[in-house]
């Protein structure tokens, strides 16, 4: 069950993704050779690292994820906005400048783009990066409106002694939001000693750096008193948020349901878990920083320690890969809400269980045994 | 107030036996020395310390409550070489520890007292067998007992006087015994708990240092683990918590 670890990218030596492949269907091939209008941010591949191909997205659509929750989109919408969008591609190095302005803008920029053959059909699904419809090679690129840059964003990129993590942090902490931060990581913008990072690298490496940043700060704040389970659904992802009292640890438990996307007619479930450091990168792979993002910036927010068990269920209804931000913000969506308070342990296990439509997922946990066999020294007479 | 001169080896050693469990605490002064207690935040496990004033080389203070900022302090006294002497200054007014060495002058700010968690009572627990180990053998079969589980057993078998550590994993076994000539079994009474890794390793790194550990264990209980430093004008003592496996 090697398909739930890699998630396309090409561990099993095929060509090209069996699973993927499957998205290569209906083309509503619009041939342009020229495009006026929008570009909300740079696309940065990640083949050929590190010769890499990279341009500007072309879509009247902000490419924020968190716009598409908030306005209710489907996953058709979803896909069928980014079926449209064209991702225009060359070497990087001649259009860097125009591909920088886009990325440390906060707004889309009005672009002129000629391309050297018309735009052809070529939906790419990928599981961190949100799929992009269209592409085309560039010829010529030109950005019209002038970028508004936030004073933040605009002190960081300018300070070449900071390094690329505390930029992330010192750029979330200013309010920017990860989807724009991981625009100035792949577009070189960032950090002591800058690089074109491919835009699945980024997002993860963004995900990564802040909430690493984030656990330092939530390991000094004292633990909830309480049991909470968190939970929130969409796009038929169900992701359960365990928060336990105690000291940071955090496990994530993520099953993908029979005949869903990367499983085959037996469910697969990953399991991963980190204490205050984490060894190489997870088995779940941006999934795990996403989700642990969230948690992070919730007990941030709160300024709460916690142990946290994640649990994410994918049903065959998540019929295409949009990209981590899904985990991200369905995990954010599920910590804006209340929780439900738990007395006990077997209570939270309990409920979890419903909530997930994952009532086993007791006993993939490891930190669960942790939790239920550690006495605390207050169960001692003192 | 506070004015000491200490050896940098003797501070690094106390302020890693502190981090081991907590990344802040308060540090109480008076005219005999400086001493601390604090609770990790599961409250799993605590340190209680205590440097007398005969482990400085010049010690004056009075009555007083310091918010230390553990993981800091750790960084900045990286850079200090073995046999630096330090000098630790705090006057009351200011909420400034002055610390110098080498020619550098540090002023660290304290942390406000309020902010931290309250000391916890001294523990009173009863743990029947005793037994005292070195430091270094200790930390050696936790550290083997760490790659094939994330828990150990501690327990003193009586009818065989044997102290023994053992970790079971998914697939591997690992027991380490030692009998009355590599162990002095000070209370020899049966005895066993089973403790957790994560806490053992780093307590285990700083006992390593330790000639001597005298461990105090009983039935399902918490363990204690008591030893000197500063070359016997410190005191350490840890508490942890059992970890207890429903069957």
């Amino acid at each position: 069950m090697m398909c739930a670890t890699c998630k396309g990218k090409g561990m099993c030596g095929l060509p090209q993704c069996p699973v993927l492949k499957r998205f290569h269907a209906q083309a509503r091939t619009a041939p342009v050779r020229e495009f006026m209008g929008y570009s909300p941010s740079l696309f940065i591949g990640s083949y050929g690292y590190p010769r890499v191909a990279g341009g500007p997205l072309l879509i009247d659509d902000a490419d924020n994820p968190p716009s598409w929750v908030a306005s209710g989109l489907g996953i058709e919408d979803i896909v069928d906005i980014r079926a449209r969008t064209i991702r225009g591609m060359s070497h990087v190095t001649p259009y860097l400048p125009a591909l920088q302005e886009l990325a440390i803008s906060s707004i889309p920029l009005d672009v002129e783009v000629r391309f050297t053959r018309p735009v052809s059909f070529d939906l790419t699904f990928d599981g961190t990066v949100a799929p992009v419809g269209l592409s085309g090679s560039l010829e010529r690129m030109k950005v019209i409106d002038n970028p508004k840059v936030d004073p933040s964003v605009d002190r960081v990129i300018s300070d070449t002694d900071l390094g690329a993590m505390g930029a992330c942090s010192e750029l979330h902490q200013s309010g920017i939001d990860v989807y724009q931060i991981s625009g100035l990581m792949s577009g070189g913008l960032i950090g002591r000693r800058r690089k074109v990072v491919p835009t699945r690298w980024s997002i993860t490496a963004v995900d990564d750096s802040v909430s690493i940043a984030l656990k330092q700060k939530i390991a000094r704040y004292s633990s909830i008193d309480h049991i909470r389970v968190f939970s929130n659904d969409l796009y038929a992802n169900r992701i359960i948020v365990v928060l336990l009292p105690g000291d940071w640890r955090y496990e994530m438990i993520e099953r993908w349901g029979p005949r869903s996307l990367w499983s085959g007619e037996k469910e697969s479930i990953t399991v991963d878990r980190e204490g205050m450091k984490k060894k190489g990168y997870s088995p779940i792979s941006g999934a795990y920083y996403s989700a642990r993002l969230a948690v992070a910036e919730y007990l941030e927010a709160t300024r709460q320690c916690a142990r946290v068990i994640v649990i994410r269920n994918v049903s065959a209804d998540y019929w295409a890969p949009l990209g981590t931000w899904v985990i991200r913000e369905v995990a954010r969506g599920a910590m804006n809400k209340p929780g439900i308070p738990c007395e006990t342990v077997d209570e939270a296990v309990t409920i979890a269980g419903m909530a997930s439509g994952f009532p086993g997922w007791g006993s993939y946990s490891t930190l669960l045994p942790e939790i239920r066999n550690q006495r605390t020294l207050f169960d001692f007479r003192f | 107030m506070l004015k000491a001169t200490i050896d940098a080896d003797i501070l690094k050693e106390s302020i890693d036996a502190i981090s081991a469990l907590v990344t802040e605490c308060r540090l109480h002064t008076d005219e005999n020395g400086i001493s601390t207690r604090a609770v990790d935040t599961a409250n799993v496990a605590m340190i209680s310390l205590l440097l007398k004033k005969e482990a400085f080389s010049s010690f004056a203070a009075t009555r007083s409550e310091l918010g230390i900022d553990i993981a800091k302090m750790k960084n900045i006294f990286g850079m200090m070489a073995k046999n630096d002497m330090i000098t630790l200054e705090l006057t009351d007014d200011i909420h400034k520890l002055q610390v110098s060495f080498q020619g550098y002058k540090y002023s660290i700010t304290l942390l406000d007292e309020n902010t931290i968690r309250k000391d916890p009572n001294p523990p009173t627990i009863e743990l029947p067998g005793k037994v005292a180990i070195p430091g270094a053998e200790l930390n050696s079969a936790i550290k083997a007992a760490a790659v094939v589980s994330d828990k150990i057993a501690l327990g003193i078998d009586a009818a065989k006087q044997i102290f023994f550590m053992a970790a079971e994993g998914d697939t591997d076994h690992i027991r380490r015994e030692f009998g009355k000539d590599e162990v002095s079994f000070i209370n020899g009474v049966e005895a066993k708990s089973l403790f957790s890794l994560d806490y053992m390793k780093d307590m285990g790194k700083v006992m390593s240092r330790a000639e001597e550990v005298e461990i105090h264990l009983g039935i399902d209980h918490p363990a204690k683990f008591s030893f000197n430093i500063a070359g016997g004008n410190g005191h350490v003592e840890y508490l942890l918590a059992p970890r207890i496996e429903a069957d």
